[in-house]
């Protein structure tokens, strides 16, 4: 009998190991995140652990700093024209690979070209549309940075779009055609509402990837443009500091805001 | 009903309307994607041939030094993907078959939502966590673990926690959708026949989950492998991966050829994973599903 009871305490313990394993990957995510944020706290400039005091002195410098206050607007103005238009593509991606009367090897191939920048390291990809824009001579800046951040978001809206496409029943596009409603008006006042929630998420999370996107827009940026994530890069490179921490904490909320909204948009109650 | 999406009557056979439309809106996403994710390739691939077509791009880009950095570089990829695998595992397992279910979806959305932000800021942070004078060595000289600070920082092994901490939520989302579709049933009658915990991860879970685990392995060691941030942010002076050597021929050397060439080698690889992986018919399947 005595032989049972460490057995079981063992199973037991077996049980609850993949739990263990969750709160410590929880622990892992999240420590480093809640270290920064911590130390973005810092009276001093070098911040030392632990903090003699807490102070919101640096989120003011980093508000009044004007590269990083230049660099999130452009970040904010890319994300602006990225979120829109790869979502627009996305749905019209989306609408290719699972509605349109294309045939299904057409679709497959479609679907493939868009998933590219999944499957291609984005430093091959980076490299070779510098590469073509140097022969195509459109130089560096705002232009292609946009249209970097448009190709790069497209899988993403293309597959979330498509996902809820395949959802929506076919038949009631038809039934309001059926109806008498044409083409545009039962797109327009039938499948647009339906898609709308995926609509919602798609732009935020397109938001999300074009802010933070950094290594395309390292690329294809030159010295005229500047982004949070290549200002922030930059400053990495030379130093940790306490004004680094407060600029990195908004960078996160910002991220995590567009994100978590649109995971809950595109969870429907 | 195939009639029912077309437009009503007038002009053309309503079949070829409808094919013309659907291409015309199929255009934009294909003429962007064709643009900026094919041309690239093979602008990418007649430079390295260049200038002259030769392949003495290609004899310079193998040379030991470099075929070193592309190894090291895929041997990365590799390592820090089996770990992220390892964690993965039980974590998904928990979440899809143990989890309570209205913890269940918070719980995936705390393990994912590092996803979306930004990853130079995330490998920012461990620079806090690992310093000589950051939280880890505060944390080890305070309880008197070790005598003075440890040199974590810029180090290979810097490099790989954070290459761990980038890649796991990406792991532990491709093996959710792995994990949940497998049968708990399945467990329950392989333990109600007296498998052991071990018997019943090698004989039930393995095997079901595998190809999911192909899949991810596929994707994931190669954006590892050719990452730029982490080794930039958290590497030392010692090894250099791929992506630095990319962006140094296209940024500082102005050596297109050499860079072209080396990340022809490097396609060429992970384009062989991946081939390898697809003709496993379920592998392909979860590469479809990403």
């Amino acid at each position: 009998m005595s032989s049972v009871r460490p057995r079981r305490w063992l199973r037991r313990g077996a049980g609850r190991f993949p739990a263990v394993v969750v709160v410590a990957t929880l622990m892992f995510l999240y420590v480093p995140v809640i270290v920064v944020a911590y130390l973005s706290l810092s009276p001093t400039g070098q911040p030392t652990i632990p903090l003699e005091s807490l102070s919101l002195r640096w989120y003011g410098e980093v508000a009044a700093d004007r590269r990083f206050v230049r660099a999130l607007l452009t970040s904010f103005g890319i994300a602006a024209v990225a979120a829109p238009g790869g979502t627009v593509l996305g749905l019209a991606g989306a609408y290719a690979v699972t509605r349109s009367a294309l045939s299904g090897r057409i679709k497959g191939v479609i679907a493939t070209v868009i998933a590219l920048p999944l499957f291609v390291p984005t430093v091959v990809l980076a490299f070779g549309i510098g590469l073509t824009g140097n022969y195509l001579d459109v130089g560096y800046g705002y232009g292609p940075v946009v249209l970097g951040h448009l190709f790069w978001v497209l899988p993403f809206t293309t597959f979330l779009l498509s996902a809820r496409y395949a959802e929506i029943d076919e038949q009631l596009s038809a039934a309001a055609m059926d109806l008498g409603a044409d083409t545009r008006t039962a797109f327009l006042t039938v499948t647009l509402p339906l898609l709308r929630p995926a609509l919602a998420a798609s732009l935020l999370f397109a938001f999300a990837l074009s802010f933070n996107e950094f290594l395309i827009t390292f690329f294809l940026a030159g010295s005229g443009v500047t982004t949070v994530p290549l200002e922030i890069f930059g400053k990495v490179r030379v130093g940790a500091t306490a004004f680094l921490n407060a600029a990195s904490v908004l960078v996160l909320l910002v991220s995590a805001a567009a994100a978590g909204v649109g995971s809950a948009l595109r969870e429907p109650a | 009903m195939s009639t029912a999406d077309d437009d009503a009557g007038a002009g053309p056979p309503a079949g070829v309307s409808r094919l013309v439309r659907d291409g015309v809106v199929a255009s934009g996403p294909i003429g962007l994607a064709v643009l900026l994710g094919i041309v690239p390739i093979v602008v990418l691939f007649v430079e390295s041939l260049g200038p002259g077509l030769g392949l003495g791009n290609y004899a310079e880009a193998t040379r030991p030094l470099y075929r070193g950095v592309l190894s090291y570089s895929l041997r990365m990829g590799i390592a820090v993907t089996a770990v992220c695998l390892t964690v993965s595992y039980p974590v998904t397992y928990w979440l899809a078959h143990r989890c309570p279910a209205r913890y269940r979806l918070p719980t995936l959305v705390a393990l994912t939502l590092p996803l979306w932000l930004n990853y130079v800021v995330l490998n920012y942070a461990w620079v806090w966590v690992l310093a000589r004078g950051g939280v880890l060595n505060e944390l080890l000289v305070g309880v008197g673990a070790v005598a003075g600070p440890l040199d974590l920082l810029y180090t290979d092994l810097s490099v790989f926690v954070g290459f761990v901490y980038i890649y796991l939520p990406y792991v532990v989302l491709v093996m959710y959708v792995s994990m949940e579709r497998l049968d708990y049933r399945l467990l329950e009658a392989a333990r109600d026949l007296g498998a052991t915990n071990t018997r019943v991860f090698l004989d039930v879970v393995l095997p079901r989950t595998l190809p999911g685990a192909a899949a991810a392995t596929l994707i994931v060691y190669a954006r590892i492998a050719g990452a730029y941030a982490t080794p930039e942010i958290l590497g030392g002076p010692g090894e250099v991966m791929i992506a630095s050597l990319v962006t140094a021929a296209f940024r500082e050397y102005i050596n297109f050829g050499f860079g072209a060439a080396l990340s022809f080698v490097f396609l060429s690889i992970v384009v062989a994973g991946l081939l390898l992986g697809a003709a496993f018919p379920r592998v392909r399947e979860e590469l479809a599903r990403q």
